[in-house]
């Protein structure tokens, strides 16, 4: 059974004059940035920075039909707007923000880039960071990953999640985020998880919530028998990609998970995200209860 | 005249697809660039020229003939029927 996108009304987010323009991708992610801002209570945050793995592939694929199927002029729209940093341009001109304005693609620890980024401008002074990731599934992809006889464990999907990051604490605030790292090129995901941990002055035994990207081979395997080492209830580990889906970032949605567990159960006071979904790259974001 | 003119405005919501807009809303007089009109814009106008050339093979090289060939349907009509003899 394919799986199906919440789509809410983007009517209620972006204007009909633009939102015709704005492929699945954009639409996601400019309402998401919206939605986020208006939670926070920020008017305009100091700056935007996106993570994206594979970007705007719907107009990707239509600009590239169009070069292949249409003789003299090519209409430029999915030209345009086929470019990964369409969407943290089209957040920007949505809420007519001047700040810093990055996109980060480096596949599957693109968010953790991103959320790196923003960590070092709220270390610089900046006040209110907008951070999110994004990615959408083409039909395409599914075919790719058919050819190439991939295991996948879940569906490939889309997804968007946004968040604002801030100097202060405020009512609003759902969580701290104490650390995070992207690793490639790695053998011992167990080794560098401790050593993480042990940065953090976090015990193994520290961990409330811990959030990983399946359990197959390579680093996975190395993250379950880190589980098993652990002394954590089965209920605390959650595999979030059966949540959300496989999509390049499905770390942010990840974090967000986290977020909210830590709102409604008080006793989750460390989450750690680790994720492993390409084999030798590992991201680790270590988040910490408002109250922690 | 009155054909081309509704393939026009079939073909216009299509190329720049104009969400919850029918043939039957756009005026044949009705300013294409303006708030009072569609409130087409400069990406628009690029799309414009790649319909004139995709449905009618007309290239429009000269930007002041685009300025007035795209004012509204009426003149679009003109415009092809001038370039297309």
């Amino acid at each position: 059974m394919p799986s199906t996108l919440a789509s809410p009304d983007y009517k209620g987010f972006i204007e009909a004059s633009l939102l015709r323009r704005m492929s699945k991708i954009l639409r996601m992610s400019v309402a998401c940035a919206k939605d986020c801002i208006s939670q926070a209570g920020i008017e305009q945050p100091d700056a935007i920075i996106v993570g994206t793995g594979l970007g705007c592939l719907l107009d990707t694929e239509k600009f590239l039909n169009n070069v292949l199927t249409i003789e003299g002029m090519l209409p430029p729209t999915s030209f345009i707007q086929s470019t990964h940093n369409t969407m943290a341009g089209q957040i920007s001109l949505s809420i007519g923000n001047h700040g810093y304005n990055m996109t980060h693609t480096q596949n599957s620890l693109s968010f953790e880039h991103a959320l790196l980024d923003a960590m070092l401008l709220v270390d610089e002074g900046e006040q209110n960071v907008l951070i999110g990731a994004a990615d959408e599934a083409i039909d395409f992809l599914s075919e790719v990953s058919i050819a190439l006889h991939l295991n996948l464990q879940q569906k490939l999907t889309s997804g968007a999640s946004f968040f604002m990051l801030s100097r202060e604490k405020s009512v609003t605030s759902f969580a701290c985020v104490k650390d995070t790292v992207a690793l490639g090129l790695v053998t011992n995901a167990e080794k560098e998880i401790s050593a993480f941990l042990q940065k953090n002055d976090i015990p193994s035994n520290g961990v409330d919530l811990l959030l990983f990207s399946g359990s197959s081979n390579g680093l996975n395997a190395q993250v379950n028998s880190l589980l098993e080492g652990l002394s954590l209830e089965k209920a605390r580990q959650v595999d979030y990609l059966s949540l959300s889906g496989i999509y390049p970032t499905a770390s942010a949605f990840a974090v967000h998970y986290a977020a909210d567990k830590m709102k409604s159960d008080r006793f989750i006071k460390t989450a750690l995200i680790c994720n492993t979904l390409i084999h030798s790259n590992l991201g680790l974001t270590l988040l910490q209860s408002v109250e922690a | 005249m009155d054909n081309l003119k509704e393939d026009l405005k079939t073909q216009i919501i299509e190329q720049l697809n104009l969400e919850d807009i029918t043939p039957a809303d756009i005026a044949d007089d009705a300013m294409l660039f303006s708030d009072d009109g569609l409130g087409l814009d400069s990406i628009d106008a690029l799309e414009l020229i790649v319909l004139l050339e995709k449905y009618h093979g007309i290239q429009v090289t000269n930007p002041d003939e685009g300025k007035v060939a795209f004012k509204s349907i009426n003149t679009m009509a003109d415009y092809i029927h001038a370039r297309l003899g």
